[in-house]
């Protein structure tokens, strides 16, 4: 079986330190302004006496099995590469038309403003080229974040999802499952977040008319001109036109 | 050898295949550079193969972004240079005379597709109205042509103004110019099919193919095809040909004849 | 330093290792526990060279490794083999590269032209700056007696030089950043076990936090510990804090007591522990003294009547006294660091103190631990003494157990400002920024401009620098040599690190070390500085076999001395030699030799009060204009509690005007129930009146300009919840 890297995220350890958030940002030299992984809070209402129930939990783009940014980028810019399941960005392929942005669910990317195109966590491959977790794992004070090869039952990532197959939580849209590759342990908190996934409409246009109807039109092109050249070749040239034509 | 009439100068001839080789660049790079899933005209497999045959899809990318951009950078020029000869297959293409061009237009269809038996059973006149310097087929490609290709230049412009100037809010251009872009070169090539066969293949258009490296038609294939300019050029219905419809080579001076009619 | 040591090592595995006692054979043999981890690792050289130091970015000196690009740090990362901080590096740790290539850094030597505050500056160079600072020491020296300057010094590893500086030039008076902080706290566990604990969180069964707020107040390894015990081992978390804090809100059960209560709800854990007998008799009365009159003291001070006072409902009180003492001796009432809170600061804190006598865990697992030995050597020196001297430091006499090496901000403050009981008009400030953190931000003001000489230290232009007379840069951390210095991390480990630099220091920038060395230079002191760093450091190393190979391999030295049972056959440093529940020498002294409760301070009618706390993005007011922690966490905001903001007619985000006896300030309203009515709370660091600190130059308020200035009676250090504002609808 191939690789699918993966995050399995223990929230409940999260303290909101955004050490993680931090790291990123320094390792991946994310600009102002922007950031590719986060800590969203839940903070209801305190109750004196009862069980704190704040919880945080930490996340990034979650290399879906089912990304709509993949499905949303007209290049292939965007990408989930096979061997590793790592949804990645080719920077010099990609112009830059923002349509995965509003695709991701999960508010994961964003427009480099400096180099204008799209950005996103992609697990840190300078680092882990040299054996280092990515920034956000190695860095994590209370160890909240696991990285690793899900499909190896020898990764530590791999053993945590199999030892909690029946306690894992899911973060998504339930209108535009992703079926992300981030898997939260037992409870976690707050789940309302991710938005419905957003197929601007020109790549919507572009995948429901443009693309059929022009393959129509070049089929029915295509269709005439065998027709055309079916008469010439094979029925035989008819030559009888030429006089009429001078009418 | 046969009477002939000059129809293309130097120019003509030079952005013609220019341009028929960089559209063949641009598509076959052009579709490669389309890889999606929901998209893929081709298949998965075609944007593979080209990205593969460039070495990434960053230089396919670029290959096409220079090709384009010597594309519309050849026009410029063509039109600096030859702006009366632009100027006159404008005016020629988009002379459009409803009644005649467009009876011309179905019954061509009718007899290319299906003979012209069918005109007959249809209880149609086989004759087909007489054309200009143009007939309403060539002149309805070149209008797709022009248009396709200021959507296709200008979306093409869009779409590298994003990496240079673009900035995150204005990204929703970018998107439609893909479209757009798509778009355009999808009508432009479905008429290009019908171009390439009608010119290159069909043995009857056989003179025009071969005027495009000389630039000149046979007077007879003239007076058969494009009668009203036949006419235009010498005078009326007698055949002889004008004088100066014979140099060849547009740089020795002569200006075309058809183009004082035009 | 050799990549390949850690190269495929987790930090993760490592510590799970480490955590089951095998750490140092495990960091040997820990190669290939990376299986999965690694996707395109080979043969691929490192495109950056690592280097280790430890990190100044708080107090906690945290292990790293910095990656250096072509001469560049391009990224700081945890040292997986740093068992202290448990192989992290936090927001503040990350952002160490944010200090360092800060373009508001200070890049010479500044000396003041204008008037003070004016902001008028002119560049000089190194010999001209340290003349001008020389003569000038000289001439308060001469006219002053030599106690007439004054040094202080924030939390570096090269601090130490600073004290013996002021000592081999003369002057008693010192201070440190530890009477704006713990010292109180200090003061109560010193005086009842005899020295000042670690708690060992990991191990506990059973963790009562009050005044503390481990979650955002990252102290390691305490704060990562507290979530393993939690998660990993049951640990129970119960914590009282007036404040919805982020540790609240993890905790299994909070209560928001009422501030300055927190000795009522002590005392009533002691009486029902006492009265039902639930402390291990046997412990107690052989390492204790004074039980019986505890009895006696607390038997008034029960769940009831504490519930009156602090808010918690009695019922939990017993509850918890009797949880706490079931899980003893794996329990404790965490120790807390900060506590600069309340004038009774020191009783208070001995409250907790006792509650851990009473639960037996003292030297034992899961409770609270003495120092380690680590055998890091201290070079020493003979200061000269000078005749004409006055008998003590300026701030004497008025906390009967101030710490003489630490002294007190607040009454030096009081001191220079009344020129009692002797003038002190020079200044040596280096890397502290009492401007920001002290409070009275007003009384600061006015008593730098007694002054005859100012000078600061430090990396940027705080405030303090501001409003020097001479300002010296300072490198970062990461560009110098440090001396080695001895951490522990509670159970975790006895460990000595070190720093050299990491990349040359940028622009003029000097470390304080070689500017106290220019001043020894310059005012015939120099045998007191005729070495070098490497030299002293060679000396601290002196005998500990191995340190030196490990520091270089590792980035740290253990020492794997013994961490439980320390005290077996040793007696306790206090005049008893016992564990105090009655401290005989506040008896000899007249002070309550058990805390006797008052109620907190009341406000003026309609006034909120005022506290004091921090997040994990910020230490103290050092990094708020720090470009990446800025990022993170901007500007402040006044917490105030919806009944309250309803009352004064403030919506949330609207600015308000805070006003104390202190001063007053404008800082936007942030109306949520995470406070309690009658207290508001705001961040520190914000609201700077140095324009370079671009980040937070009028962004903000500063608590400083509204903190009241009160001490513990007892040990001098500020009580900085004393405060009381009034909160008003912000008229523009």
């Amino acid at each position: 079986m191939s690789a699918q890297y993966a995050m399995i995220i223990d929230s409940s350890r999260c303290i909101d330190c955004r050490a993680c958030v931090a790291a990123c940002k320094v390792a991946n030299k994310v600009p102002e302004g922007f950031w590719r992984n986060w800590v969203k809070q839940s903070l209801p209402v305190p109750v004196a006496g009862k069980p704190g129930r704040g919880h945080f939990q930490p996340g990034a783009c979650m290399h879906c099995e089912k990304p709509s940014c993949v499905t949303a980028c007209p290049t292939g810019a965007t990408y989930k590469d096979a061997s590793d399941g790592i949804v990645k960005i080719d920077p010099k392929l990609c112009i830059g038309c923002g349509n995965c942005i509003p695709a991701c669910p999960y508010g994961a990317r964003y427009r480099d403003p400096v180099r204008r195109i799209a950005d996103k966590c992609n697990y840190c491959p300078e680092r882990r080229a040299q054996g280092l977790a990515p920034a956000c794992v190695d860095t994590c004070p209370t160890k909240a974040r696991v990285f690793g090869d899900v499909n190896d039952p020898e990764s530590e990532a791999g053993r945590l999802l199999r030892a909690n197959t029946n306690r894992l939580v899911r973060v998504v849209n339930t209108k535009t499952d992703t079926q992300p590759h981030m898997y939260y342990l037992a409870a976690t908190a707050p789940l309302d977040w991710p938005a419905e996934a957003v197929i601007r409409p020109p790549m919507a246009a572009l995948i429901k008319a443009v693309t059929p109807g022009v393959s129509a039109l070049v089929g029915l092109a295509a269709v005439g001109v065998a027709v055309m050249a079916g008469r010439e070749f094979l029925a035989g040239k008819s030559k009888d036109h030429e006089p009429r034509d001078r009418s | 050898m046969a009477p002939q009439l000059q129809r293309h100068n130097g120019f003509d001839i030079f952005i013609h295949w220019f341009n028929a080789a960089c559209w063949l660049f641009l598509a076959a790079t052009g579709l490669g550079l389309i890889d999606n899933p929901a998209l893929n005209p081709l298949g998965n497999g075609y944007p593979r193969v080209l990205r593969a045959l460039f070495g990434s899809g960053g230089n396919l990318l670029l290959a096409h972004e220079i090709v384009g951009g010597l594309w519309i950078a050849a026009f410029l020029l063509y039109l600096v240079f030859n702006l009366r000869g632009a100027l006159f297959f404008l005016r020629e293409v988009f002379s459009v005379s409803p009644a005649r061009d467009m009876t011309w237009m179905l019954k061509k269809q009718i007899q290319m597709t299906m003979g012209e038996k069918m005109l007959l059973r249809l209880g149609l006149d086989p004759h087909l109205p007489p054309q200009g310097f143009y007939n309403m087929g060539q002149k309805a490609f070149a209008q797709a042509a022009i248009v396709g290709s200021l959507v296709i230049a200008l979306s093409g412009m869009v779409m590298v103004l994003s990496q240079l100037t673009l900035d995150s809010d204005r990204t929703i251009l970018v998107a439609w110019a893909i479209m757009l872009h798509y778009l355009a070169a999808g009508v432009v090539f479905a008429g290009l099919l019908v171009h390439v066969y009608m010119a290159a293949i069909a043995r009857e258009e056989r003179p025009a193919f071969i005027s495009m490296f000389t630039g000149t038609v046979p007077e007879d294939y003239a007076r058969h095809h494009h009668l009203l300019w036949y006419e235009q050029v010498c005078g009326g219905a007698a055949p002889t040909p004008p004088p100066g419809a014979l140099p060849l080579d547009p740089s020795r001076g002569a200006a075309p004849a058809p183009r004082k009619g035009g | 330093m050799p990549d390949q040591s850690h190269r495929r090592l987790t930090r993760r595995s490592f510590l799970k290792a480490a955590c089951a006692g095998t750490a140092l054979a495990a960091a040997a043999g820990q190669t290939k526990v990376l299986s999965g981890l690694v996707a395109e690792a080979g043969a691929a050289a490192a495109p950056w060279q690592s280097k280790f130091s430890a990190c100044d970015m708080c107090f906690n000196r945290c292990g790293l490794i910095a990656r250096v690009e072509n001469g560049v740090v391009t990224k700081l990362d945890p040292n997986p083999k740093f068992l202290k901080s448990r192989g992290m590096l936090c927001a503040k740790g990350n952002a160490g590269i944010a200090q360092l290539y800060d373009p508001n850094r200070l890049k010479y030597p500044l000396k003041r032209v204008g008037a003070r505050g004016e902001g008028k500056w002119q560049r000089i160079g190194w010999d001209e700056a340290l003349d001008l600072a020389a003569s000038k020491m000289k001439e308060i020296g001469e006219k002053h007696t030599r106690c007439g300057m004054w040094f202080t010094a924030g939390s570096d590893l090269q601090s130490q030089f600073v004290t013996r500086f002021a000592e081999v030039y003369g002057s008693f008076n010192v201070t440190s950043h530890e009477s704006l902080c713990l010292l109180s706290n200090n003061r109560a566990f010193l005086d009842t076990f005899g020295e000042v604990p670690f708690a060992d969180v990991l191990n506990s069964k059973y963790i009562l936090m009050a005044g503390a707020n481990r979650f955002e107040a990252l102290v390691t390894p305490d704060s990562i510990d507290l979530m393993t015990a939690m998660r990993e081992k049951g640990a129970k978390l119960v914590v009282l804090d007036p404040r919805y804090t982020k540790t609240a809100a993890l905790a299994d059960e909070w209560y928001p007591i009422r501030p300055g209560t927190d000795m009522a709800f002590m005392l009533a854990l002691s009486h029902v522990i006492i009265t039902e007998n639930l402390y291990d008799a046997a412990w107690v009365a052989e390492k204790t003294s004074g039980l019986e009159e505890l009895a006696a003291h607390v038997a008034r001070y029960n769940p009831e009547w504490a519930e009156a006072e602090c808010g918690v409902p009695a019922a939990d009180i017993r509850r918890i006294a009797r949880e706490l003492a079931a899980a003893a001796p794996e329990a404790m009432v965490y120790p807390g660091r900060r506590s600069s809170d309340y004038e009774n600061s020191t009783q208070i804190r001995r409250s907790f103190a006792i509650v851990n006598a009473l639960l037996a865990n003292w030297d034992r697992p899961g409770g609270l631990l003495g120092a380690r030995e680590v055998g890091l050597k201290k070079p020493g020196y003979d200061a000269p003494w000078y005749d004409d001297n006055p008998p003590e430091r300026a701030d004497a006499g008025r906390a009967p157990m101030m710490f003489e090496e630490d002294g007190s901000y607040v009454l030096m403050r009081e001191a220079v400002l009344s020129g009692e009981p002797y003038p002190v008009k020079g200044w040596f400030v280096f890397k502290t920024n009492p401007m920001q953190t002290a409070p009275d931000q007003g009384k600061t003001r006015r008593m730098i401009d007694t002054l005859d000489f100012m000078v600061v230290v430090d990396i940027t232009m705080s405030d303090t620098a501001y409003l020097a007379d001479l300002i010296l840069p300072a490198p970062s951390y990461l560009e110098r040599c440090d001396p080695a210095t001895a951490l522990q991390g509670s159970s975790a480990c006895a460990c000595v690190v070190q720093r050299d630099p990491v990349v040359p220091a940028l622009f003029e920038s000097r470390p304080v070390f070689d500017i106290l060395k220019g001043l020894a230079g310059r005012l015939d002191l120099a045998e007191f500085f005729d070495f070098d760093i490497e030299t002293y450091r060679a000396q601290q190393l002196a005998g500990l076999t191995g340190a030196k190979e490990a520091l270089e391999q590792d980035g740290v030295y253990y020492n794997p001395s013994k961490v439980y049972g320390i005290y077996e056959g040793r007696i306790y440093k206090t005049l008893s030699q016992r564990i105090e529940l009655f401290n005989k020498r506040y008896d000899q002294m007249g002070l309550d030799p058990l805390p006797v409760y008052s109620p907190p301070k009341k406000g003026p009618d309609k006034a909120l009060r005022l506290v004091v706390g921090r997040s994990a993005i910020h230490t103290q007011s050092s990094t708020q204009d720090n470009a990446l922690l800025n990022e993170l966490e901007p500007t402040n905001a006044l917490w105030l509690n919806p009944a309250d903001a309803a009352g004064l007619n403030v919506a949330d985000g609207e600015a308000v005007e805070v006003a104390s006896s202190a001063g007053k300030g404008r800082l936007p309203a942030r109306v949520t129930p995470d406070v309690p009515p009658g207290l508001v709370y705001m961040a520190t660091g914000f609201g700077s009146i140095s324009p370079t600190l671009t980040h937070i130059h009028g962004n903000g308020c500063s608590i400083a300009s509204l903190l009241a200035d009160g001490y513990d009676a007892i040990s001098g250090n500020a009580a900085l919840h004393e405060t009381f504002v009034t909160v008003t609808r912000s008229a523009s």
